[in-house]
């Protein structure tokens, strides 16, 4: 909790600064090319490039935590599915090297390890460069620009819920654990017995989240949040220098992109045969 | 004498190693105690109950829970001894039916069958809700919500309760019920520990009351002496209960009072004032 | 213009899935003065707190009869958005009332302004004002969620107090709060009716309550079982405790002495009046 609003409350980087739209649309731009390109090399670089923006931005401790609590694990879990033979993956057809288990032999294919690699590190761009757009906009700003685009408040207040509820998800889910704990929940049992307890986490979980989004929703009702009014913009809701610099380096970027992708292909460095969207 | 049921030693503990929330608290609790720890939020009241049933483990010192140490034993053998009731309902329910829930902690300890449905109905009737087994939880209100969740730690039958801050949200009768329960538990033999900012509750429930303050234990004795305190207390920002505070700016004019309660106060009053006639 | 600033008539009320939660509910309130309600969980309070700024029946819809004048607009003919400049009401739960998206105190308050549409010179005034009002002048930058309880609920009333209503209707303010938590809003509460502030409160903290409400109702089960000067209704332990309501400690003594006893003492209502009563009764004073 102290984890994602401790970020935009302390820190005041370049990447802050931005417009959320700029931030936005980075997002969009380069899980584009993350899914244009099947490559893992092309795609490591991608991932690189947002958990580069987010050290600058301070706020690589969440990114990169989660990239390696969601991305990593599925990585081998994937290279182990898709590059073993037996498991039959399609597109496997360049064997790398084989070895023997009680006398059976496995072969193990290029294309599922590049591929076991490249999906889940696809998935990474779209999670981190969305993080960093969550993380790092402050989102009463995000507010003031919703409200200069029209959106209707009804939509807003969606936002505003939905932004509210991440924080008290985690601070609940914590306290919910450990009441569930107190009356017995074992960590230490079955997978199938963990999965049943999974359950009397989430229904107290969901349940009390929404009922906080409700009490919410009358409390800033009481305030006259839903009046017709032309609301007052607090912030800054135009395109800065900033934001221009930081288009033109996209511009740049997507130049050198689309040059190796026409010159060399969708799969530069991996030098796969086939494209693949997804496993 | 009787062993502690839970030693305390010397446990110091911080959340996230930075925010250091106990400072060194010992102290026994016996077996048939009813105890109430108060004092300001942030005080340590919270971490230390914690403490007690193995949710949090001391960065110093230790914890022991009927001679086990709480940084090596599993957590799930603790809180077959010491059952903790959370403050907030919606943070542990989650059956579809008041039966499910109060059969969801016994189960998993492992209890079964025709004994898992003897403890249902008895935790059910003890708390007053006999009669609900088929309601959704979600369906009744605040203090009937309340109830439920000390039933669900009824029917584990530990033998130490830790309620917190069960008369938060309550009106008067709900507290009176509230009470009414704790006593019901303690003559049972159960040792009951309840945290709270309710000082009449404190004064009419408690034997023993303890203090605490920056994670110390600041006060810890019969609640009577507790009470009286009064320097102690507003130093910690407590108010006594009215009648304690009563009684004492009565004494401090020279009268012959020692109430904490509007029983007793009565009693002494009814005295003094017929000595006038 | 009415020297009311509440005028509540025949108001009967029932929610779509609940029934009869408020029966026949009549009664005024005046500029500058403080009602305190009473009365058990269930009893309706919240209800009545919600028909005053018209989500009841807006939000809940349900079934709705009588009528609520607040600041003299029927609560029937104007939205809550409309209502929320006359009447500021502020919940139990302090964290619940906050946007969320606010990263600082001063941006909270703000908030609720810009989204009311004011001029940003009049939103700086005003979010200063209320700031000062309850007491958090120096907490501007904080983080919402770095505050305690009290502070916490302050910043609610800030937020409602920027909008400058007629009324301030709070809703158990304190319950959730712990005894600082409890002292500070209470201070700001009997801060502002000093200075004339129109205030409805519902608490259970009665004893509290007694030491600056001027008129006290006590509701049970939807209905006003008594309503009139603080000293007559919490004087009235029978109809309290009839309700599962206890009176202060030190009423509720005096009750029981006269009763048992017989003795003619005055019932207080606060601390300071039994000291000095039992005092001179005991003749050390």
């Amino acid at each position: 909790m102290g984890l994602l609003r401790r970020t935009i409350a302390e820190v005041e980087t370049f990447v802050h600064r931005l417009d959320p739209r700029t931030k936005f649309f980075f997002f969009l731009w380069i899980s584009a090319f993350a899914y244009l390109f099947c490559d893992y090399g092309v795609t490591a670089i991608l991932l690189a490039a947002c958990l580069a923006l987010a050290a600058y931005a301070r706020v690589l401790r969440p990114i990169g935590l989660t990239i390696l609590i969601i991305v990593l694990p599925w990585i081998a879990v994937d290279v182990f599915v898709l590059g073993l033979g037996p498991f039959g993956f399609p597109w496997n057809e360049t064997e790398i090297f084989r070895f023997n288990i009680f006398g059976y032999e496995v072969p193990v294919y290029y294309e599922g390890v590049v591929w076991g690699v490249t999906w889940p590190l696809r998935i990474g761009v779209c999670i981190s460069s969305a993080m960093l757009f969550f993380l790092t906009t402050n989102q009463a700003r995000l507010v003031s620009l919703l409200v200069k685009l029209r959106l209707p408040y009804r939509y807003i207040y969606m936002v505003i819920a939905t932004l509210q509820m991440i924080p008290m998800l985690v601070d609940e889910a914590n306290v919910i654990y450990q009441a569930q704990v107190s009356r017995g929940l074992r960590t230490d049992v079955s997978l199938l017995k963990r999965a049943m307890h999974y359950f009397a986490l989430m229904v107290p979980l969901t349940l009390s989240t929404l009922y906080k989004v409700q009490v919410r929703a009358i409390a800033l009702e009481s305030r006259g949040f839903s009046a017709p009014v032309k609301k007052t913009i607090l912030y800054r809701t135009t395109f800065a220098t900033e934001d221009y610099i930081f288009f033109a380096a996209m511009a740049v970027a997507t130049a050198i992109l689309l040059y190796v992708y026409f010159t060399y292909g969708f799969s530069p460095i991996a030098k796969m045969r086939f494209y693949i969207i997804a496993g | 004498m009787a062993e502690p049921i839970i030693k305390v030693e010397n446990v110091w503990f911080a959340y996230d190693d930075k925010v250091v929330a106990l400072r060194g608290v010992s102290l026994d609790i016996y077996p048939g105690e009813m105890i109430a720890i108060i004092g300001q939020n942030g005080g340590g009241k919270t971490t230390l109950a914690k403490h007690l049933n193995g949710l949090l483990k001391p960065k110093k010192g230790r914890v022991l829970v009927k001679g086990m140490d709480t940084r090596y034993t599993p957590t799930h053998k603790i809180v077959k001894v010491v059952g903790y009731v959370f403050q907030n309902p919606s943070h542990q329910l989650f059956a579809s039916t008041v039966y499910d829930e109060v059969a969801y902690g016994p189960k998993n300890l492992g209890i079964e069958g025709e004994e898992l449905d003897k403890r249902v109905k008895w935790a059910l009737s003890m708390v007053g809700l006999e009669g609900y087994e088929k309601e959704n939880p979600y369906d009744l209100d605040y203090g009937k919500m309340k109830l439920l969740t000390i039933a669900s730690v009824i029917s584990m039958d530990p033998e130490v309760f830790v309620l917190d801050e069960p008369t938060t949200g309550q009106d008067h009768r709900g507290r009176m019920i509230l009470a009414d329960l704790c006593k019901k538990l303690n003559e049972q033999g159960k040792t009951v520990i309840v945290i709270t900012h309710d000082m009449k509750f404190v004064a009419e429930v408690a034997r023993r009351t303890i203090l605490m303050a920056d994670g110390r234990i600041v006060l810890d004795g019969p609640t009577r002496e507790v009470m009286s305190a009064i320097d102690v207390l507003r130093k910690a920002a407590i108010k006594p209960p009215q009648i304690a505070e009563f009684s004492y700016r009565l004494r401090e004019a020279g009268v012959n009072i020692n109430a904490i309660t509007i029983s007793e106060a009565l009693e002494q009053l009814k005295a003094l004032l017929s000595a006038r006639r | 213009m009415s020297e009311y600033v509440i005028e509540v008539e025949n108001l009967s009320y029932s929610y779509p899935r609940k029934a009869n939660v408020l029966r026949n509910i009549s009664f005024k309130v005046k500029k500058g003065e403080v009602l305190g309600i009473i009365g058990p969980n269930g009893a309706g309070k919240s209800t009545l707190c919600k028909a005053l700024n018209g989500l009841v029946p807006h939000f809940y819809g349900g079934r709705f009869s009588g009528r609520v004048v607040v600041a003299g607009m029927n609560t029937l003919e104007h939205t809550v958005a409309e209502l929320a400049t006359k009447v500021g009401l502020v919940f139990q739960d302090p964290e619940e009332q906050l946007s969320g998206v606010a990263l600082t105190v001063y941006e909270e308050v703000a908030f609720g302004l810009s989204m009311l549409g004011f001029p940003k010179e009049e939103i700086d005034v005003r979010v200063k004002e209320a700031i000062k009002k309850v007491g958090l002048e120096g907490l501007e930058w904080r983080a919402p969620f770095e505050l305690s309880g009290g502070q916490t609920q302050r910043l609610a009333i800030a937020t409602v107090l920027a909008l400058k209503p007629e009324v301030l209707v709070l809703d158990e303010p304190t319950a959730q709060l712990d005894p600082i938590g409890k002292f500070e809003v209470f201070s700001v509460i009997k801060k502002l009716a000093e200075e004339g502030s129109t205030i409805v409160v519902v608490e259970h903290e009665i004893e509290e309550l007694a030491t600056f409400a001027d008129n006290i109702m006590l509701l049970n089960e939807g209905r006003v079982v008594a309503y009139g000067p603080a000293r007559k209704v919490l004087g009235m332990v029978e109809e309290l405790k009839k309700c599962g309501v206890n009176p202060p400690s030190v009423t509720e003594l005096t009750y029981l002495l006269k009763k048992e006893v017989g003795v003619d003492l005055e019932v207080p209502i606060t601390l300071e009046e039994a000291i000095k009563i039992y005092g001179e009764a005991l003749g050390v004073m």
